[in-house]
This record gives structure tokens, sequence and C-alpha cells, in this order.
């Protein structure tokens, strides 16, 4: 078999029961990496784990609540029992609900900063005394469009992906002396359940019609760049957002 | 042709000897376009004995019907052009804007910019063709950050990134992806010989991961952006510069 390009290295992914987090779980397993599915959804994370075992690789599973520092700290420390280490932490889970800022309750508004922003904070705060021991390591954060474009009724996700793109700006900062990275991957409208939360399957669609590339994105359009990160090619970009996103929004 | 065919300018420069490296290993024939005759044939022979095909070409990139005759004979004779990288490039001139001669402004616009839109169009046919293709252009950090003494560089630079863009989208509808990659400081040996050795090492230092880039960081970008990983991915910049600046 041709050598993988994560062979070797162990990667958290959050939200990787479904969507997004599971195609990139999947795609990293096929380049030789140990996967750690972290999900609040247990049942999702277990089907995942399981589809990375059957197509050969390596794969552990925990119901995580990346907004709960307890959980958080649960998830790196059975993910380094059963591995040993971690060389890779994707910050994918996330949530889109939707509300006229007039309206937005206090409730949803940290539910939402909660886990887009804080979680990714807590997740990278808990891996980074590992990747600083091993003086390697990757992050990768996923924001969205709505970073730089505003989300009508989605003040605080916009808000939230912005934040990811400071955090990790200045994270980078921080690591870089260290060999270690921090990058951020920004899809664009991506057929999985997240855009269906708020718009019908037409609204959906339609939306390739004004994508240069013609289509809208899928799931595993983003496996490709996320390896790219995390492998060793990449290994003098940090800071930086790179965009899958069809040129739907060029930055 | 039956391999994938990559076109790259400024081929046998600092950069480009590994770009064109990096891209021979994943399996590009290669044409190296470059005025430097005695870096292209050097650049060649190392390719072929790495088992790789290549061709070369002495090109003046600011010349505009030579690039037009250059890529028709490529295409006659390969039929096919998969990759466009135009590298080709440099500062050339630094002076401070009220002493900066105009024909030197307009040099370094010509090669940095012009010699780039020139080249995208003598592909750009063949790849609405062909339904398939990837160009590839090159900007720098100072492209955003401006540079002192740098106005004509920076605004190339700069120009590049939204020239890039533009042609995207044009290109977008017929399965053509077109992207920039924007290098920091790398360690070329035309750019070290700018410096002084302590000062080459102090600005070195001064990069958030400790280094310049090796021209071998820049050419792993160059190769992702050519390859299928990259395939939703359009107009866009890379930037690979040690956390230097941030897009
Ligand atoms: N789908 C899109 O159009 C799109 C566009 C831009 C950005 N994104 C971003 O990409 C990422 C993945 O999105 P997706 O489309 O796959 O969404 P999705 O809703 O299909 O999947 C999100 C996953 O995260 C999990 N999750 C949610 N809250 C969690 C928590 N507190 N702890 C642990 N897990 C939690 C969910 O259970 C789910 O498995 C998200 O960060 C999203 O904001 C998506
Ligand atoms: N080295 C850096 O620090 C750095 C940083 C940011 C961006 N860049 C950019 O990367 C690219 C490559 O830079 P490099 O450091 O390898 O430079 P280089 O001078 O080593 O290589 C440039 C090559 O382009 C060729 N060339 C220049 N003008 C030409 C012309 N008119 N016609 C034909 N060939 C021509 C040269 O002969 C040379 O081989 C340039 O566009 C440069 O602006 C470099």
């Amino acid at each position: 078999m041709k050598m993988g390009r994560l062979e070797n290295r162990v990667a958290i992914v959050t939200g990787a029961g479904q969507g997004i987090g599971r195609a990139i779980a999947l795609g990293m397993a096929r380049e030789g990496a140990s996967i750690f599915i972290a999900d609040i959804n247990a049942a999702n994370a277990a089907t995942v784990k399981q589809e990375i075992t059957a197509q050969g690789g390596r794969a552990g599973a925990l119901c995580s609540d990346i907004s709960e520092e307890q959980s958080v700290r649960a998830m790196v420390d059975v993910a380094l029992k059963e591995f040993q280490r971690i060389d890779i932490l994707v910050n994918n889970a996330g949530m889109f609900p939707t509300s006229p800022v007039e309206e937005m309750q206090e409730e949803e508004w940290d539910r939402v900063i909660g886990t887009n922003l804080v979680g990714t904070f807590l997740c990278s705060k808990a891996v980074v005394p590992h990747l600083l021991a091993q003086r390697s390591g990757r992050i990768i954060s996923l924001t969205s469009g709505r970073a730089f474009q505003g989300a009508k009724n989605g003040a605080h996700y916009a808000a939230s992906k912005a934040g990811i793109i400071g955090f990790s700006k200045s994270l980078a900062l921080e690591l870089a002396p260290h060999g270690i990275t921090v990058n951020v991957l920004c899809p664009g409208i991506t057929d999985t359940s997240q855009p269906r939360g708020h718009q019908t399957e037409e609204q959906i669609y339609s939306q390739g019609q004004r994508i240069p590339l013609g289509r809208i994105g899928q799931p595993e359009d983003l496996v490709g760049p996320t390896i790219f990160l995390a492998s060793d090619a990449a290994r003098f970009i940090t800071g930086q957002t790179i965009l899958a996103n069809g040129g739907g929004i060029m930055w | 042709m039956e391999k994938k065919v990559a076109v790259v300018n400024g081929g046998a420069g600092g950069i480009g000897r590994a770009v064109v490296r990096r891209l021979g290993e994943a399996g590009y024939a290669l044409f190296i376009l470059d005025k430097n005759e005695q870096a292209g044939g050097e650049t060649l022979e190392e390719l072929r004995q790495q088992g790789y095909q290549a061709d070369y070409h002495v090109v003046e990139l600011t010349n505009a019907a030579e690039i037009k005759t250059l890529f028709a004979a490529i295409q006659r004779e390969a039929g096919r052009i998969d990759l466009l990288v135009n590298l080709a490039g440099g500062t050339l001139h630094k002076h401070p804007v009220q002493e900066f001669p105009l024909a030197e402004w307009i040099e370094v616009l010509n090669v940095n910019l012009k010699a780039t839109f020139l080249c995208c169009q003598a592909v750009c046919k063949l790849m609405r063709e062909r339904k398939a293709g990837v160009i590839i252009n090159t900007s720098s950090n100072f492209g955003i950050t401006g540079g002192a003494g740098r106005t004509a560089y920076a605004a190339s630079k700069a120009a590049v990134i939204a020239f890039t863009k533009s042609l995207a989208l044009e290109m977008a509808p017929h399965g053509v992806r077109v992207n920039a990659i924007a290098p920091g400081l790398t360690a070329t040996a035309r750019v070290m010989g700018g410096y002084d050795k302590a000062e080459w090492q102090r600005r070195a230092r001064q990069i958030p991961m400790g280094r310049a880039a090796h021209p071998s960081d820049i050419a792993e970008g160059v190769a992702f952006l050519a390859s299928d990983d990259a395939g939703y991915t359009t107009g866009q910049t890379l930037h690979v510069n040690g956390g230097m600046i941030f897009n």
C-alpha cells in the first residue's frame, strides 16, 4: 500500500459524527492517521468510528461537548489513553441556529458563541500542552464565509466564525516558535444538515448558480485542504485562512 | 503527450527550481521558460538526471510576441497544457517614489503583472476548450503590506491578486481554476544577496516561525494548488510565509 501523508499521526476531529467532520475523519484515516471522533451525538460518533475501522483505519470515539471544559478534558484524556499522542486537532464542531438580533435570546447567543468560538478555544487549549511537549502539531479550525460577509439572522454565528479567525492568528503567533501551525479552513455553503436548519432544498441548491465553480460544496471538498494543512507539506503555512468554496468569496 | 504538461515561467529561478522539481515528482512533463540561459540549462540537466521529462526555452517575458510564438509552439508539441505557473518576477528596482524613474516603474509592472497576463492569455483558450486546467500566479507578502522603496513591486503584486480573482471568475464556468501563491521572505540566492548576513539572520528571526521560507516550502504550496486536493479552490491566494503576515 502507498504510504499515507498522515502516517503515524493522531488526529482529534470534533463534530465528526456527520457532515464535513465525518468526511475529514474518513479522509485523514485513508492517509494513515488514527482518528479520535468527538461529537455530542454519541450514536453518530460510534457509526463513523465503525466506518473507519471497516476501511482498515484506526479510530476511537467519545460523546463530547466542546462547550464544556470538563468534557473537553475528558476528550483529550481518552484520546491520549487510546493513542498515546495527539498531533492534529480539527475544530470542526459548530452550530448555526437563526434569529434576528432584535429577538435573539441571550441564551441562544451564548450557546452559539460558547460552541463555535469558546469550544474552539477550549479544545485548542487542551491539546496545546501536548503539542508543545512534542514540539510539533497542527490545529485547523473551521470558519465560514459568514465571517467575512455577515449572516442575516445569524449575527452570533458570523461573530463566532470571525472570532475563530482572530483567535487562530493569535494562537499561530504564540505557537510558531515551537513549530506548531494554526490555520483556518473556510467552506462555502456545503451540502450537509447545517444549511437545512434554515433554508429550503431549493434555496440551498440554487446558490450553486452564483458560485463561480457552478455548484455548492460537498463535504469531500474540504478533505484535500485539511490533509494538506495537516501534512508536512504545509509546514511553513501558519495563521492563514484557506478557502475551499468554489470561488464564492475570494479572499 | 500522455503526461500532464506544466509550463513554469521563471522556472530556472530560486523558487522556480524547487517548483519544477516538485512538479516533476508529481509526474508532470515540464516546460521551463526563463531568460537566464545558464540557469535554465542547469535546471534542465538536473531534472533530466532525476528522470523527469523536461524542456527549456529561453524567453524574454516582457516581449508579447515572443510569448505568443513560444506558447503556440509548446501547444503544438505537447497538445495540452494542464498547468501554468507564473513565477518570473522580482522587486527589480527600489527607489523612493519621488526618485523612481517611470521607465523602471513600468519595467517592474511589465515583468510581474503584464507577463502574467500575457502567459495566462496564451493558455486560456486551450484550457477552456479542454475544459480543464490550473493557473497559479505569484504574488508576495509585499502585495499585502506594501514596502518602502517598493511602490512598483507592491503595486504589481497586489494587482496580481485582483487579476487572479478576475480571471478565476472568467474561467470557472469552463472548469479552469486560477489561484495565486504569496511567498514571504524566501531563501533564494537573489533575495539573500540583497542583505548582509547579519541583516538576513535578523529578518529571518523576526518571522514567527523563526526562519525564512525554503524554496521547497513554496513548491509544496504550488503542488497543492495544482492538485485535485484544491479542486474546489479558485480565486484565492495561498500565503506561505511562516506567519509573517496573515490573509
Ligand atoms: N455546511 C455548511 O454550509 C458550512 C458552511 C461554512 C462553514 N461550516 C462549518 O463547518 C463545520 C461543520 O459543519 P457541517 O455542515 O458538517 O455541520 P453539521 O451540523 O452537519 O455537523 C456538525 C457536527 O457538530 C456536532 N456538534 C455540534 N455541537 C457540538 C458540541 N457542543 N460538541 C461536540 N459536537 C458538537 C454535531 O453533533 C454534528 O455532528 C461547522 O463548524 C460549520 O459551521 C459549514
Ligand atoms: N524570494 C523571495 O523572498 C520572494 C518573496 C515573495 C515573492 N517572491 C516572488 O517569487 C517569484 C520567484 O522569485 P525568486 O526569489 O525565485 O526569484 P529569482 O530571481 O531567483 O527567479 C526569478 C526567475 O525569473 C526569471 N525572469 C525574471 N524576469 C524575466 C523575464 N523578463 N523574462 C524571462 N524570465 C525572467 C529569472 O531569470 C529567474 O530565473 C517572483 O515572482 C518573486 O517576486 C519571491
